[in-house]
């Protein structure tokens, strides 16, 4: 029966033949590490999100009376209430920490190189998405913070020249963050996921017609693919069992940890808080914007931090495959930049004082000099690689590739 | 790689910790006893000025507090009316210049949470000059209630911190009614999420070992 179903739907649609060649056939090359598993993951936490945010919006009023009494309604009266508000609020912080390792892999393996450029490109602008998503997202509450975080980032659009009042009027809907602002935000906040499901697509698409990249850097694929299914589903189970724990505890444990308790303060148009710090995933870039002392130029490196990862693939030259594992140099790079986003979250996070500010602005030349040093160190490195030569592991992995390309055109082999 | 979610996680956390310096600790009670106990001052010595604008008399009933003290307190309000102050709004701003804060979220809403506010109750002191001031919030509004800046005796003093602490624990409670729910329930999920885990680990090495 179940069997005619299928062959019914096979000669209307390809159902059959796109689950074998996009889902459990996908071909994976086998020696992906541990590292891969949070593409997946990424795509757990955005269903997470879309789930508890329907179920959350269904208790939530987007109104400035009504907005912070709604949360506490959910938080005390709706049943699990509490569950699906932690759980949507740590799925925010969950998201991004997902979404930076994955970017942290991509960097560190070179995997945004050719032929991965228009792949890296979407997740760019996924990226983007979810930063937008986050944001109006964190107004909802109307908490203190939230309305003064939104108020502050609104306000940097007057940097744009000629029309900048006008815009930030525009966004807010209002002179200043109010009732229009809220529900404007509320109806994007709901509309944006679904675009980053659109993107997510996009992106697949792209991914499955370059495929996976692998630690080696070298397409491995004659030889060393094996189905997605049942190897990796396994595999990214597993790792979605220790996300979950990590999560849970969180959850559970530390629901408030991650929030700012100035946003359990109803949001008072009349009283600035002394200390306005956007949520963890947003402070390396805030910290960009503070150490420049002019709004427009602070405005322009702020969004120049986030963008610059799209000039990776021409900004590294190097044609070394794999990624920093077989580039000494290049590695160092990578462990700088992980540090001096560490050091940016930090000087974020803290008042300013001429000592952070100081700190904050050597960690913004540091940012940007990692990516604008990039095409001359590679190719340095990559010159001096070729003389040197290369890492065992990569000289064996060449060899064996360059003898199977021999054998396959030689041996007449197809 | 678990190692370095950690670090992160921990890293995080911290920050989030940070600024709770030059406050005293309190140990907040959970058991029913000092919650209701924090309940009882709170209604004897803060309601008068204080909301708890997302608590109902019937909350504390159904917690689990003693029937005839909630009616007591509650007086000819219904048992779901919001637990709301003895003073109007422009009394208050008579007096203090200031409406009282709502305290249902207070405990959350301060850098140091529940050690904020213990800190706070218990940090007047009298001046060189004979007024009273604060140690945690100088420039408060707020009279000193619990006393503790008109005594030196040991014992009093020692009576007016219980007391405090008991209040903390009772705002606390008030601050998140479900927490004990959410970590009792906590437990069972990350036992069944270790025990998953381990058992998928075992799938995927099953599979795996095919590939050799
Ligand atoms: C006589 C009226 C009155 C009583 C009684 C009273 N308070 Fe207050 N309380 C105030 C006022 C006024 C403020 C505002 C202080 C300010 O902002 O300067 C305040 C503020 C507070 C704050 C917030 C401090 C801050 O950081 O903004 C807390 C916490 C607090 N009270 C706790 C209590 C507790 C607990 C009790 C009972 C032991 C209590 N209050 C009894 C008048 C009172």
């Amino acid at each position: 029966m179940a069997n005619k179903i299928i062959a019914w739907v096979d000669r209307r649609f390809p159902l059959t033949s796109f689950v074998k060649h996009e889902l459990t056939g996908y071909p994976t090359p086998r020696n992906l590490s541990y590292w891969w598993n949070f593409g997946f993951l990424a795509g757990f936490v955005l269903v997470l999100q879309v789930v508890t945010g329907i179920f959350l919006a269904m208790h939530y009023k987007a109104d400035v009376n009504l907005s912070f009494d709604s949360i506490q309604h959910i938080m005390r009266d709706v049943n699990y209430g509490w569950l699906l508000r932690y759980m949507h609020a740590t799925g925010a912080s969950a998201f991004f920490l997902v979404i930076f390792i994955h970017m942290a892999r991509t960097l560190y393996y070179g995997s945004y190189r050719r032929p991965r450029e228009l792949l890296w490109w979407t997740g760019q602008g996924l990226l983007i998405l979810l930063m937008a998503t986050a944001f109006m997202g964190y107004l909802l509450p109307w908490g203190q913070m939230s309305f003064w975080g939104a108020t502050v980032i609104t306000n940097l659009f007057r940097a744009t020249p000629f029309v900048g009042d006008q815009i930030v009027i525009w966004l807010r809907g209002d002179f200043t963050v109010g009732d229009a602002t809220l529900t404007r935000f509320f109806a994007l906040h709901y509309l944006f996921p679904f675009l980053i499901v659109g993107a997510v697509v996009v992106h697949l698409v792209a991914l499955h017609t370059v495929k996976s990249s692998n630690p080696s850097g070298i397409d491995l694929s004659h030889k060393d693919n094996i189905p997605f299914h049942p190897y990796f589903t396994a595999k990214d189970f597993y790792g979605l069992g220790w996300f979950l724990i990590v999560y849970c505890v969180f959850v559970f444990f530390y629901p408030d940890s991650l929030m700012e308790p100035a946003n359990n303060i109803p949001a008072n148009p009349m009283l600035t808080p002394n200390h306005i710090v956007p949520e963890w995933y947003f402070l390396p870039f805030y910290a960009i914007l503070r150490s420049v002392p002019n709004m427009v130029g602070g405005v322009v490196a702020m969004g120049l931090s986030v963008m610059i990862f799209a000039f990776m693939p021409y900004l590294d030259r190097s044609r070394i495959p794999g990624g920093a594992h077989y580039r000494p140099v290049y590695r160092v790079l990578v462990y700088i930049f992980a540090l001096d986003m560490l050091v940016l979250g930090y000087v974020g996070y803290t008042p300013p004082t001429d000592g952070t500010i100081l700190l904050g602005q050597i960690a913004a030349f540091v940012y940007f000099m990692t990516f604008l040093c990039l095409p001359f160190i590679s190719k340095a490195e990559e010159n001096w690689l070729l003389k040197r030569g290369f890492h065992p592991e990569l000289e064996a992995l060449v060899a064996a590739e360059q003898s199977a390309i021999a054998l396959r055109n030689g041996g007449g082999v197809k | 790689m678990k190692r370095h979610l950690l670090a992160i996680f921990v890293l995080f956390s911290i920050q989030a910790h940070a600024g709770e310096e030059g406050l005293s600790h309190v140990q907040v009670q959970t058991s029913l006893a000092a919650i209701q106990r924090g309940a009882e001052t709170f209604m004897g010595q803060c309601h008068s000025c204080h909301t708890l604008k997302y608590m109902h008399y019937g909350d504390l009933k159904h917690f689990g507090m003693d029937q005839h003290k909630v009616d007591e307190w509650r007086g000819d309000q219904a048992l779901d009316a919001v637990i709301s102050s003895q003073m109007s709004d422009e009394a208050a701003l008579q007096s203090f210049a200031k409406v009282p804060p709502d305290l249902s979220l207070m405990t959350k809403a301060r850098e140091g949470g529940p050690d904020y506010v213990y800190s706070y109750l218990l940090g007047y002191y009298t001046d060189k000059d004979g007024m009273t001031a604060n140690h945690v919030f100088p420039a408060t509004k707020m009279p000193d209630i619990l006393g503790g800046s008109m005594t030196s005796d040991a014992a009093q003093l020692e009576a007016i911190r219980k007391q405090a602490g008991d209040i903390v624990s009772f705002l606390t409670w008030v601050a998140d009614p479900h927490e004990q729910e959410r970590q009792r329930l906590g437990y069972y999920v990350l036992a069944y999420l270790m025990v998953l885990t381990v058992l998928l680990y075992l799938v995927k090495n099953r599979i795996w070992s095919r590939l050799k």
